[in-house]
């Protein structure tokens, strides 16, 4: 499955791997928040902006190729706001790149801040995704003061998604075997709502058996963890870093325009 | 330029259709609200609101989710993204298909706050691991797609459907909750970037566009929705009783005021924007390239706006263009000016693509001098 290739990614073992979940998370947050105040009129900044998600994919070995297949997987509802402009922003302003200068629409221009904006961060939570094992995001957000009960469900949900998919998959090919014509509207509905029925049941049946089991072995709503992760000198290096690139392209977009 | 605004309003809302409902048939739903469709402001207002709602909710839920239904909650959420696959041919539209979304469901059977806790954690997990929607997005997302359809859609159901005698009264209460809980979602989308200011799109096509979308998938995801109630008051009748002796549920007051309290922040919203953005035909009025000494008879600056552009502009680094001066007015462009601005971006991406190209080689040079380690950690 194409979603379990990021989850195999964030086993494998790199200086990014072994940062502390709690300073990705915020890092990833801090830049974003810096990317998307860039207006629109700038758009050659964002190249510089591009640097840190790939330094940071290439210090973590994380396939480049891999990482924009899945951000052009998520992109249409995006790219069609952002193709929109085109029909609505015809003001014309004139751009210039280096020695050349041509007339074009204000509209285009913010397309391109758009996707470009769009593709840095994502590639910043795809580096996070790809790098961080989904238990120490959970931890993250517990020790960052995420409700417990919240943690708890979301480390719930993480568990189970691949199994009901899979499942969902063997419902639908059975499906596809008895089902040899084209049915009406209503039939459709009919065959989909007891598919759907069936795996809410199988569902609960499933939380039933889950919960008994964990029960008798001793659950009383907590995870516990073994060894107490604590922000160590790389996490704090990383976090001075990316402050300093920051800092450094807002001194150089100020001073020299 | 009436007729034109008119005619690429209708261009875009088409595409719109297209592109929304082969997007939706083929993978997940996505109404997903990405970053950089917000400003900075709204995100962290959002995000704000959002921790908050969800603080609330999971504070009010304490009592009903105890430690026993942990492995429940999470299943269900799980269920979600089963459901999801699960998609049936649509009428009237060969080679789409419709699927459900599955957040009213959960909100009927599970009552309003189970429901919205486990949609959020649904949400959550989209972003981080299936990238749909952005990290700061998050607070929009949880409120449009979680909070918002959850306790509406819960509260219109109780309202229309009742004691669920009859089949027609299912069907009804789930194709006005579904409608409902998604318009009022996809509203929140487009009041979320107009707000925002970053799409040139104006506020009424935006807004017309999401809401006929979402009126289509709003009356396919109720009637999935109650077919698949009728199926489990047929098959497993001991489910819904459980869910109506749940103590999460709230009455039908409450469920009225609810709705009230949805429909007065909405319009509110609305009419805010309303009165401050023009719409397609009213921009015709903004601005007359034929007469340069036209005074706009609308203002096109909502206080938001100008307040988020200032802001904005404040932070404004490397702009790469200039208004071309003449037919509008505009003021007339440096020439000297014009070309350092163009060699600063020139530089910018050079140099950005040249250290990538060094960091690339860098990395390249101590993989090889150190074996490349893709091994599991030992943890």
């Amino acid at each position: 499955m194409h979603h379990a290739q990021i989850d195999r990614l964030s086993y494998r073992a790199s200086p990014v791997h072994a940062l502390d979940a709690r300073v990705k998370l915020i890092c990833v947050l801090v830049f974003s928040v810096f990317v998307i105040s860039l207006p629109a009129t700038s758009v050659s900044i964002l190249a510089c902006y591009a640097i840190w998600p790939f330094a940071v994919l290439v210090t973590a070995n994380i396939p480049i190729k891999f990482v924009l297949k899945h951000i052009l997987i998520v992109s249409p509802f995006v790219a069609v706001l952002a193709v929109s402009n085109l029909l609505y922003d015809k003001e014309v302003v004139v751009a210039v790149f280096g020695p050349w200068r041509w007339e074009t629409t204000g509209g285009l221009l913010r397309c391109f801040s758009i996707c470009g904006k769009f593709i840095i961060t994502m590639t910043a939570l795809v580096g996070l995704a790809a790098t961080t094992r989904f238990s120490d995001l959970l931890a993250a957000m517990a020790k960052l003061g995420v409700p417990h009960l919240f943690v708890v469900q979301l480390g719930f949900l993480y568990r189970y998604i691949f199994m009901l998919i899979d499942r969902g998959y063997h419902v639908l090919r059975a499906r596809a075997g008895r089902k040899l014509r084209r049915l009406g509207f209503g039939d459709e509905v009919k065959t989909s709502a007891a598919i759907v029925g069936s795996i809410f049941i199988g569902s609960i049946d499933l939380a039933q058996r889950v919960s008994m089991a964990m029960q008798g072995r001793g659950f009383d709503g907590r995870f516990h963890r073994l060894g107490k992760k604590r922000i160590a000198g790389a996490d704090y290096l990383f976090a001075a870093i990316l402050a300093l690139y920051i800092v450094g392209l807002q001194f150089l977009g100020r001073v020299f325009y | 330029m009436r007729r034109k605004s008119r005619r690429s309003g209708f261009v875009a809302i088409v595409v719109g259709l297209i592109v929304f409902i082969r997007t939706t048939s083929a993978r997940g739903f996505q109404m997903h609200m990405a970053n950089e469709l917000l400003s900075v402001p709204v995100a962290v207002g959002t995000l704000g609101a959002a921790a908050a709602g969800l603080g609330f909710v999971c504070h009010k839920a304490k009592n009903i989710i105890t430690s026993d239904k942990f492995a429940l909650m999470g299943i269900m959420g799980a269920f979600v993204f089963a459901a999801q696959m699960v998609n049936f041919q649509l009428p009237l539209m060969p080679g789409t298909s419709g699927h459900m979304v599955g957040a009213v469901l959960l909100a009927i059977i599970l009552g309003p706050y189970a429901g919205a806790i486990a949609i959020s954690a649904v949400v959550i997990i989209q972003c981080l691991i299936f990238q749909d929607g952005g990290l700061l997005a998050l607070g929009c997302n949880i409120i449009n797609m979680a909070l918002l359809p959850s306790f509406l859609g819960y509260g219109v159901y109780r309202v229309f459907a009742g004691a669920e005698l009859f089949r027609g009264q299912i069907y009804t209460g789930s194709i006005v909750a579904c409608l409902v809980a998604l318009v009022a979602g996809a509203v929140l989308v487009s009041v979320e970037s107009a707000v925002s200011g970053v799409l040139s799109v104006p506020f009424y096509t935006f807004l017309f566009t999401m809401v006929g979308v979402h009126l289509i998938i709003g009356v396919i995801e109720g009637v999935i929705t109650g077919a698949v109630l009728l199926y489990l008051r047929q098959v497993r009748p001991d489910i819904i009783a459980a869910g109506t002796a749940n103590t999460g549920r709230f009455s039908k007051p409450v469920a009225y005021m609810t709705i009230i309290a949805a429909t007065v922040v909405i319009g509110a919203g609305i009419s805010h924007l309303a009165s401050s953005l023009p719409d397609g035909l009213e921009w015709s009025y903004a601005e007359r390239p034929d007469e340069p000494d036209f005074e706009s008879i609308v203002s096109n600056q909502s206080p938001a706006v100008t307040a988020v552009e200032d802001f904005q502009s404040r932070y404004s680094v490397l702009p790469d263009y200039t208004i071309r001066s003449g037919a509008f007015g505009q003021k007339a462009t440096d020439g000297a000016a014009e070309a350092g601005a163009g060699w600063q971006s020139f530089a910018a991406v050079s140099g950005s693509a040249a250290t990538m190209g060094l960091i690339w080689l860098g990395a390249l040079a101590l993989r090889k001098r150190n074996g490349v380690q893709n091994a599991p950690r030992a943890d």
